[in-house]
């Protein structure tokens, strides 16, 4: 009888070590990795405060005052922003080449938002030797063309500008204009010449591409001083992430998937504005800030775009694409009045497949080019 | 075995006359019932767009509606796991000392049941009370977030067996309590001990290194090795209600873990359960 | 074979930190089967410690306890016993029914409902099996218990204070019910502080004193253990002369005497004498001693 009873302290004894042994294992010594978090860009870096102040270098000439008033002190400014498009309905995008040189998303967007001047540029890397990765500080999109600010102080590409069988002419105070051409030699003998883009240079610090000379004239007169009193698209403080601007509607039209343009034309009709910033060291984040008129259809705008991502979510889920349904976790639409901000996170490998569509244009574009060449 | 069936059969029909299990559902319904009323969300194409509690509109921001009703839904799993261990405490508390009282458990011995029969079939009674207990809260959860939402999550329900689990291993202790000295009371407390040293056993690694090096740490890891680790249980009940990775290495071992735990104390109860005058 | 053997039975209630107090001290006993066995003995003596030790309640600190044959530990010997215990709980809101067949169901019968109905009607219940236990009187609980121990037809019955709450009418009835079951072949087992019903239901008794059987035997030759006897004369006997003969003369009773004798030639010599002296004998009666004599003089022999 004693026996028997001492065979449950025995048997407890046993479950005991046995219940140590499997909570040992199953909780595991170590810690869990801490879930993924993502930083949203939403302000000025420490670095970023740093490398703003830093960038205040050109003082604008200012022309002589009248008598008896008094004359403002004028601060440094940044020439790039100075040169940057003034009012509504423009579209700016500032990519720091420096910043994302070693991101891979850098030379994604890169390459597809330069779809239109990527065979120049191309084409001017090899004729110049400038590095668009090396000697590249910024580069600026815009509806008229592009910025770039960097180190160009090389004599080769001055020759090269001048060698290419254009024109060029000083202009402002320390601007030289070139008006490129180009040759192709046809097959049945014929030369087909083509203007190339019009090239601004200032201060050997910015170059200046544009369709016409008189848009190159505009930025240039806009960096001197003697542009609109508008203040830039973009101002000092929003400049953080490593890639920037504000976007017109239109153009962000193009940048959705084809399967959501109802909701692009939705957007393009409400907002007036939106302003990009994206994180791209390492968390593939984004952040958009939607400004509109109309208080009510802004709200039901962002409404829309949040169930069009829960949508994307679900799909990633469904599709078994766990990266993407967990980085889609941190998407959110804040509304806040007649604005309203967008953060969404998104990996490389879905950004290579959503740029297809872009790679697909520029394709198409290339032909069009082709076509459109007019006969000499 | 059918002597412990019988013994539970016995547990459960006391606690149906003792109005015990109406009392329960009545509880629980009368929550469900508070939160459907006053719980309303707006979902625009699975976007949680707005909700409002108690008529208040709460601040959100338009997110994909499950990830927005992450946090409800884990904070849902933590009432479930730690509300149901401290309710099941609180009421389940007489059933064993009662069972234990003189007049009854003398009646009880002197049937043709081995001892340990009584104490497993109270144990069997009681767990029965608590997973239908679990079960009928947690699938009320579930019904009203999908009925409201649209969005079904099966975590509320996951949550409750878990704490089903953890909550055997503290009537385990509660029940062999009552074998050594038969008072509700101390059931009752010695089952709040346990779900806090559960808790602390929970966090063992993180609260380890705040401890004196030397003796003092060996005892406080050496201790807490052999307890039930019930806030890693709770923790995987809201990281699997909120569909985030879990933290635990292998949530079965763990939970088979902290099984075995309550079946060690209960053949401790046993043991000296056979060995007692009554 | 006897219901009951129980040879050198010892139990030590121990205490920690405290010094332990010995209820039981050697107690040999055995109950024939069949027999209606009644075990009597003042408070403390140690009677519910002997019983819960033959249910195996108790475990014994020495000696053997022999059920029915078997080992009190052994569930099947526990099957074939019935129990009634001193202050036996009865679950308030159940109805007689359902806890007469939970009991059965734990006993391990098949669940009948007919026998369970016969039951209460043969305890008195008939009346009363719609309404819960808890509004039960004493009397009615008391009775139910006795059906819940006579569930199966056990081969052996033991009751503690069987009759106790129950009013003297019912007393009769469940007198009469334990004599069918004896009749029927059930071994008895009682424990009871009513003296009149233990003497008038039992046929062998057992005086616990002090954690010891003092006296143990048949009910006849327990009684008549001493050698009373009743005499009595005419009146006008000479009270000097019959109190010298050894004449005790009894309470109440106008020319009754008692006198001790332990054989028929010393109680001749005690009538001769007081023949001698004048008095007339009219009645000559063996006086049997009742229980509660028989208790207080085992328990005085024991002091």
């Amino acid at each position: 009888m004693q026996r028997r009873r001492g065979l449950w302290l025995v048997f407890a004894v046993v479950l005991f070590g046995l219940a140590a042994w499997l909570m040992l294992s199953g909780q595991g010594e170590e810690e869990a990795p801490p879930p993924q978090k993502v930083a949203f860009p939403n302000r000025l870096r420490p670095e970023e405060r740093e490398r703003m102040e830093r960038r205040r270098t050109y003082v604008v000439p200012v022309a002589p005052a009248d008598a008896g008033t008094e004359q403002k002190p004028v601060r440094p400014s940044d020439p790039v922003l100075a040169a940057l498009p003034r009012g509504k309905g423009k579209t700016a995008m500032v990519i720091e080449a420096n910043a994302i040189r070693h991101s891979p998303i850098g030379e994604l967007l890169l390459e597809c938002l330069m779809n239109r001047e990527g065979e120049e540029l191309e084409r001017f890397k090899q004729d110049t030797g400038v590095d668009p990765f090396q000697d590249l500080d910024r580069l600026v999109l815009t509806d008229d063309g592009v910025i770039v600010s960097g180190n160009f102080g090389n004599e080769r590409l001055k020759n090269l500008l001048t060698s290419r069988g254009s024109t060029n002419y000083a202009y402002g105070d320390g601007a030289r204009l070139f008006e490129t051409q180009s040759e192709r030699h046809l097959p049945d003998g014929g030369v087909v010449r083509r203007n190339g883009p019009q090239v601004g240079l200032w201060n050997d610090q910015m170059l200046v591409f544009g369709r016409s000379a008189n848009g190159v004239k505009d930025v240039i007169d806009r960096v001197e001083g003697r542009g609109p009193d508008e203040p830039p698209v973009i101002s000092e403080g929003s400049t953080y992430g490593e890639m920037y601007g504000v976007i017109s509607a239109e153009q962000l039209k193009k940048l959705f998937p084809p399967d959501q343009q109802e909701l692009a034309a939705r957007l393009a009709e409400v907002a007036e504005n939106v302003e990009l910033h994206v994180d791209a060291r390492s968390d593939f984040a984004m952040t958009a800030q939607v400004k509109g008129a109309d208080e009510a259809k802004m709200t039901d705008l962002g409404k829309s775009l949040g169930g069009a991502l829960s949508l994307a979510r679900m799909k990633a889920q469904a599709e078994g694409e766990k990266e993407l349904a967990q980085l889609l976790d941190f998407a959110k639409v804040r509304p806040d009045g007649n604005e309203f901000k967008l953060e969404l996170a998104v990996p490389l490998e879905v950004i290579k497949q959503q740029l297809a569509f872009c790679r697909d244009q520029q394709d198409t574009q290339g032909s069009k080019q082709q076509e459109a060449s007019p006969a000499p | 075995m059918s002597g412990v069936l019988g013994i539970a059969g016995y547990v459960l029909r006391e606690a149906a006359s003792r109005k015990f299990i109406l009392a329960f559902l009545l509880g629980v319904t009368g929550v469900l019932v508070t939160l459907s009323l006053s719980l309303r969300i707006e979902v625009v194409d699975g976007a949680l767009a707005a909700s409002r509690l108690f008529g208040e509109v709460i601040d959100t921001d338009i997110r994909a509606l499950d990830v927005a009703l992450k946090p409800v839904f884990m904070a849902a799993a933590a009432v479930v796991f730690y509300g149901g261990i401290l309710f099941g405490i609180v009421s389940c508390s007489d059933f064993a000392p009662s069972l234990l009282s003189p007049g009854r458990i003398e009646h009880l011995l002197a049937l043709p049941l081995r001892r340990w029969h009584i104490l497993a079939g109270t144990f069997v009674g009681v767990m029965t009370l608590a997973v239908f207990g679990a079960l009928y809260g947690s699938v009320g959860l579930v019904l009203i977030f999908g009925v409201k939402t649209g969005y079904w999550t099966v975590g509320p329900v996951i949550a409750a067996l878990l704490a089903c689990v953890s909550f055997a291993a503290v009537y385990a202790v509660m029940l062999t309590t009552a074998t050594l000295i038969r008072s509700a009371a101390l059931c009752a407390a010695l089952g709040g001990i346990t779900l806090v040293g559960g808790i602390i056993a929970g966090f063992r690694t993180k609260i380890a290194p705040f401890i004196e090096e030397g003796l003092s740490r060996e005892l406080f890891k050496g201790v807490t090795l052999m307890l039930p680790r019930l806030s890693s249980l709770a923790k995987a009940g809201m990281d699997l209600a909120a569909s985030t990775p879990l933290g635990v290495q292998s949530l079965p071992m763990l939970l088979m873990g902290v099984f075995v735990f309550g079946l060690g104390v209960l053949a401790v109860g046993f043991w000296w359960f056979e060995g007692r005058d009554y | 074979m006897p219901a009951i053997e129980v040879i050198g039975l010892r139990k030590t209630y121990r205490r920690a930190f405290r010094q332990g107090h010995e209820a039981l001290r050697g107690v040999d006993l055995s109950v024939p089967e069949g027999s209606a066995f009644g075990l009597i003995g003042p408070n403390g003596a140690g009677k519910t410690t002997f019983i819960k030790s033959i249910l195996g309640i108790v475990q014994p600190t020495e000696g053997t306890v022999r059920v029915l044959g078997g080992s009190p530990e052994d569930p099947s010997i526990r099957a074939r016993i019935g129990y009634l215990p001193e202050r036996l709980h009865l679950p308030g809101s159940w109805v007689a029914p359902t806890f007469l067949a939970t009991v059965a169901s734990l006993k391990g019968q098949k669940p009948d409902k007919a026998a369970n109905l016969r039951l209460l009607e043969r305890v008195g219940l008939a009346d009363a099996l719609g309404r819960r236990i808890g509004g039960y009187s004493k009397g009615m609980r008391q009775r139910l218990g006795l059906a819940a121990a006579l569930l199966g037809n056990p081969a052996l019955l033991i009751l503690d204070e069987p009759t106790d709450g129950i009013d003297p009418m019912g007393r009769v009835e469940v007198r009469r019910l334990l004599q069918e079951e004896v009749q029927r072949g059930t071994t008895l087992f009682l424990n009871s502080h009513l003296l009149a019903e233990t003497e008038r239901l039992c046929d062998r008794v057992a005086i616990l004193g002090d954690g010891k059987v003092l006296r143990e035997g048949r009910l006849e030759e327990l009684a008549r253990g001493g050698a009373r006897w009743a005499v009595r004369f005419a009146p006008g006997a000479d009270a000097g002369a019959l109190a010298g003969a050894g004449f005790t003369a009894a309470e109440g009773s106008e020319g009754l005497y008692h006198v001790e004798a332990a054989d028929a030639a010393g109680l001749n010599a005690a009538l001769d004498k007081a023949r001698a002296a004048g008095a007339l004998l009219v009645e000559l009666k063996r006086d049997g001693q009742d229980l509660e004599a028989v208790l207080a003089s085992a328990m005085g022999v024991a002091a």
